[in-house]
């Protein structure tokens, strides 16, 4: 059974279209993390899906009841904010328990309860302390600690790392993903960091402009992008895209890039007509292409050496290819002189090819 | 519509926080620095002089007075003026001095601070988080009626007093203060509600508060600067009202501002200006007293409170 | 049809709230029974949708919590009802203690009983009608959804519509009528206001006002701007400059007119201290000239004020990137420059504020002129404010003093609208 379940859910602010017939299935124990850019409904869904905000249409139901109208602390959720949202008045303990005190739960349950998630958090020692002497991961890890003494069925994360600085944000990355193997609950996680999407996710929800543009594992997500804007937004240095035509090459199917063909044999279609010809983007990303010293025909194509970026343990190398540029990942020991021309050999089991006008992938 | 009653509530609270940002000073005793500080003197001076002359005529005696200089400090101190302008001098046939003005002001002014931001502090709350349909249309009314002058709107209101029987009494005038206060409380108060981060309301009601109980365990006590500086700016604004004392109460009930202007521009007898000076000292005592002790949420206080007018 | 049916509904409800509190207040008259009517139309409207919903569930109505809660709220509006009948008060002697408090609820607790059951019933209704919500209808979402938030609004409500908009229309209205001691409701068309500019008093009134309101808002813009600009010099002791400066404000006007009479008296204050210096030909009385006695006001309402308008001046100031005052450094363009040309375009909007601050006040200005001149001598320093008090309430002629302050609403409206449409008309709300 599936714990969430999205059905046609739409929200307007005003005329504006936050979100638009949106279908969704969160399966019982499944993380699931919403990705996309600022601005992409993600966190209006989050809301939705808490009863912090009214839906214009459509229905939420959790654990197979329809809660689209009930208030949210009806709702079996736990949330977590990125400001942490802790209350400023009360201890740490205070914080945690109030929900409880809320709901008139007996104090020694509480107490029990309290405890329990401090030591799963190791926040025992500043139980007292008033949430303006605690550092910002202690906060988080109260904040968190707060939805979690609710025993909720489902865990709510709004962008809850973006406030941290990178190295406590990993720590608590990590922290997370313990906890919920631990748990085993339904955790919805929504940020625009894609290593948190990648690292924590069991199936990633891009979005954009309150549509879901792809719902799938992090691999799929990653190797096989559902359409040109989920390739260009998941991946770090992003995904090259050239611009050229799909051609018949005898029998088989080859993309024309500039002049240059390569067969597109290996390539995992998603069922889209290859041999139809007409214009296509080829998207490949800088380390799924190798620079040979040969040239082999059908398999590479030719290229001008640019400049050369150092990352450290790899460098990526910026070529030409026609007016076009693309980015290699490399070993940083390998040298190229500028200007001079070498030959790209991509790998098409994992690269995609786009519709030139409706960038869905091929 | 939410800044609508002017930028001032928004800029003001930095007055005090900023450094100074003018040009860098120069030497101590430059031409600029004497013409800058000689103006300045020379202006508080010219603001500070009513309130020495006040002091002053009020510690002499009136034959002094006739013969001498309103600047002049008294040669003969007496506190007796100070004395009869509290509890002998006389307005109409009373003569109890302006300690029954004082004591009905404080009557009104107590519960009318009271009453004026416990209902604004709740609406400027409901406001700021609890939108609903039609909310900000009637916010926009509020706020444009604290613009709308007063003389438009004061029969119809003591028609509705003497309707309900509270024509004359303080208990209508603590209504008719807390009706003129409610604008620009609840845009304090709201603008207040705004600036706290949205996100402790969600969590708490993730936690099951509801209206009430965010109010009250959440909000209220994070709002303690904000109920200040509304206490400041009702005290001083109930204090110093003089159209609603005039209107709404009858002479038993006259505020102390009210009662003043009758002592001191009352036709009989013969005028004690020692007395009257004292008297308006002691009138305005409780403001300047605020004023003084609170400096910089006064200032806050009066520049959000300025809409008011 | 049963959409149809909620909306009546709502609007019913709403209709007969008004239509109470307005025969409460003495407005309807005969019409007192008006609210009834409403309420007697919402129940139709429940009727209809009972009927759609084919007789009453409770077991597994979705709303029945809340139908309880009415209920509740409904058996104590009766009993405050019965509290304020003459039966119950005799056999219950603790009542009559507070029988005038009883006897003003009893009304409410009759009319919230009717208005609770009618929820209550409602509830029912619709939660037999669908026992899931897919979605609120109109009902529901007035009656359970954010009702605190509503309960709570509801004082700024009824003084936005009551007062602000009911009370301002009811002024206007009867500055139509020939209104003497008590209000009338007959239309005489413009009389009332051809009467108020044939009064010589009103048109001393409006000049006086034109005068002190120019030389006000004039004086205190630069007075103020001055005072700020100095305060911005990063000079020492500001606070304490600043705390001279705004201490008058603090003061009632009633307080500011009487030390300003006192210091204007030509036999005790300024005028005979220069002449005891040895002018003795120089006069400075006033108070007591007609020709510049609203002057004599002026210099009081500049003291009281221009320290308010300082201060918002001074945020301004301080609101400015210091960024400008290198640049112009750096360009060598001299101080009073840079404050002309730079300065004061960019604190357009704070100029605004204070404008309509300022222009807000003058049109109320009454206590500074009652405490410091009483409208003297003889009708020199009368203003509108004052015209209208006399005359409501001291002159028993109430259409003059409600044309008159119809005039001075007109006078803010003029001032506000196009401040409103500057400020809010080019940009959408938010």
């Amino acid at each position: 059974m599936s714990s969430i379940s999205i059905r046609e859910l739409k929200l307007n602010f005003g005329s504006v279209e936050v979100l638009k017939q949106l279908d969704l299935e969160i399966e019982d124990g499944e993380f699931l993390v919403l990705l996309g850019p600022s601005g992409c409904g993600k966190s209006t869904l989050l809301n939705c899906i808490a009863g912090l905000l009214d839906a214009t249409d459509g229905q939420i139901f959790i654990k197979g009841r329809n809660v689209t109208w009930e208030e949210p602390k009806d709702r079996g959720i736990g949330m977590v904010f990125q400001s942490y949202a802790l209350y400023p008045q009360m201890s740490v303990k205070g914080n945690l328990s109030f929900g409880l005190r809320n709901q008139r739960m007996a104090r020694d349950e509480i107490e029990q309860r309290v405890s329990r998630a401090a030591e799963m958090l190791q926040i025992e020692a500043l139980l007292d302390r008033k949430p303006a002497a605690l550092s910002g991961g202690q906060r988080q890890r109260v904040a968190i600690g707060r939805a979690l003494v609710r025993d909720a069925d489902v865990f709510l994360f709004d962008e809850p790392l973006s406030n941290l600085d990178a190295k406590l944000r990993s720590e608590l990355r990590v922290e997370i993903k313990r906890l919920h193997a631990r748990l085993a609950n339904t955790m919805v996680y929504v940020t625009h960091d894609q290593i948190e999407a990648l690292t924590l996710a069991d199936r990633i929800a891009v979005m954009r402009h309150g549509i879901i543009q792809q719902l799938a594992d992090p691999h799929t997500i990653y190797d096989r992008p559902a359409n040109r804007f989920v390739a260009g937004f998941i991946g770090s240095p992003s995904m090259n895209f050239l611009d050229g035509n799909l051609v018949r090459n005898g029998s088989a199917a080859a993309f024309d890039l500039a002049g240059q063909r390569i067969s597109v044999d290996g390539y995992r279609a998603n069922g889209g007509d290859l041999n139809g010809g007409g214009t296509a983007v080829l998207g490949v990303r800088p380390e799924h292409v190798t620079i040979q010293a040969q040239s082999r025909p059908d398999q590479t194509i030719e290229a001008t050496v640019d400049i050369e970026e150092p990352m450290g343990a790899d460098s990526l190398q910026w070529l030409r290819v026609g007016d076009q540029q693309l980015s290699v990942r490399k070993r940083a020991d390998v040298q190229h002189e500028p200007g001079s021309t070498v030959h790209l050999d991509f790998d098409l089991a994992k690269a995609s090819l786009f519709d030139a006008n409706s960038e869905q992938r091929l | 519509m939410s800044d609508l009653a002017v930028n001032a509530p928004a800029v003001a609270p930095e007055t005090d926080v900023a450094a100074p940002r003018g040009p860098r000073p120069t030497r101590a005793l430059s031409r600029r620095n004497i013409i800058l500080y000689g103006t300045l003197i020379v202006v508080a001076v010219y603001y500070l002089l009513p309130l020495y002359v006040m002091i002053m005529t009020s510690l002499k005696g009136m034959p002094e007075i006739r013969l001498g200089n309103i600047f002049a400090p008294p040669l003969e101190m007496t506190f007796e003026p100070w004395v009869r302008a509290w509890a002998e001098a006389c307005t109409g046939l009373n003569c109890d001095g302006l300690s029954r003005g004082f004591w009905n002001s404080v009557r009104i002014t107590i519960p009318s601070v009271v009453v004026s931001i416990a209902i604004a502090s709740v609406n400027g709350y409901a406001l700021a988080n609890w939108r609903f349909k039609g909310a900000d249309a009637f916010f926009t009314i509020l706020i444009f009626g604290a613009f709308i002058p007063y003389q438009v709107m004061i029969y119809p209101i003591v028609i509705i007093l003497r309707e309900m029987g509270l024509y004359t009494t303080l208990s209508g005038l603590v209504i008719v203060h807390s009706i003129f206060g409610m604008p620009i409380l609840t845009l304090l108060f709201r603008n207040y509600f705004t600036s706290i981060p949205e996100e402790l309301f969600k969590a708490a009601r993730v936690d099951g508060a509801g209206f009430w109980g965010i109010y009250f365990k959440i909000m209220l006590p994070m709002s303690l600067p904000i109920f200040t500086v509304a206490v400041i700016l009702q005290v001083t604004g109930i204090w110093n009202d003089f159209l609603f004392g005039v209107i709404y109460t009858k002479p038993d009930n006259y505020p102390m501002t009210v009662q003043l202007n009758n002592i001191v521009n009352s036709v009989q007898g013969v005028k004690e200006y020692n007395v009257n000076m004292a008297a308006t000292i002691l009138t305005g005592l409780v403001p300047l007293v605020i004023y003084f002790v609170s400096g910089k949420l006064f200032v806050r206080g009066i520049a959000a409170g300025a809409v008011k007018g | 049809m049963r959409s149809l049916a909620e909306r009546v509904y709502v609007w019913a409800i709403l209709l007969s709230g008004v239509a109470f509190a307005a025969s409460r207040i003495g407005l309807l008259g005969d019409a007192g029974w008006l609210h009834w009517l409403f309420l007697a139309a919402a129940l139709g409207a429940v009727a209809v949708l009972a009927v759609e919903a084919n007789g009453l569930k409770f077991g597994d109505n979705r709303l029945r919590r809340y139908a309880l809660g009415w209920i509740i709220a409904a058996a104590v509006a009766l009993v405050l009802w019965a509290f304020g009948q003459k039966q119950v008060q005799e056999a219950l002697p603790f009542l009559t203690a507070q029988r005038r408090i009883w006897g003003a609820l009893e009304p409410f607790g009759l009319y919230l009983a009717g208005l609770f059951l009618t929820f209550m019933a409602s509830l029912l209704v619709i939660g037999t009608l669908d026992p899931i919500a897919d979605r609120p209808r109109p009902i529901e979402r007035t009656l359970i959804r954010r009702l605190p938030a509503k309960v709570a609004a509801v004082p700024m409500v009824m003084v936005a519509l009551g007062i602000f908009v009911g009370a301002t229309l009811w002024t206007v209205y009867h500055s139509f009528t020939s209104s003497k001691l008590l209000p009338k409701s007959d239309f005489v068309g413009f009389d009332q206001y051809e009467r108020l500019w044939a009064t010589n008093r009103w048109i001393i009134s409006i000049e006086n006002l034109a005068i002190y309101g120019v030389c006000s808002l004039t004086f205190s813009l630069i007075i103020g701007f001055c005072l700020a600009a100095l305060l911005d010099q990063k000079i020492r002791f500001e606070n304490t400059f600043r705390t001279i400066f705004l201490y008058p404000f603090a003061l009632s006007f009633i307080v500011t007119g009487l030390v300003w009479q006192w210091l204007l008296t030509p036999e005790f204050g300024i005028q005979k201290i220069v002449r005891d210096l040895g002018w003795t030909n120089f006069t400075f009385d006033p108070l007591f000239n007609a020709d510049i006695v609203i002057y004599g006001i002026l210099i009081a309402g500049l003291w009281q004020g221009t320290g308010l308008i300082m201060v918002i001046m001074l945020a301004g100031l301080r609101g400015i990137d210091q960024e400008i005052w290198k640049a112009s450094r750096v360009d060598g363009i001299p101080m009073w420059k840079t404050y002309l040309f730079v300065v004061i375009p960019m604190m357009r909007p704070v100029f605004i504020t204070a404008l309509v601050l300022i222009a807000s006040g003058i049109v109320r200005v009454y206590d500074l002129v009652v405490a410091q001149t009483s409208g003297g001598p003889g009708l020199a320093s009368e203003v509108p404010a004052k015209y209208v008090y006399d005359y409501m309430f001291g002159g028993q002629n109430l259409g003059q003093g409600f044309a008159a302050s119809t005039m001075m609403l007109l006078t803010v409206l003029v001032v506000l609208i196009p401040w409103a449409y500057l400020e809010f008309g080019g940009r959408k709300r938010v």
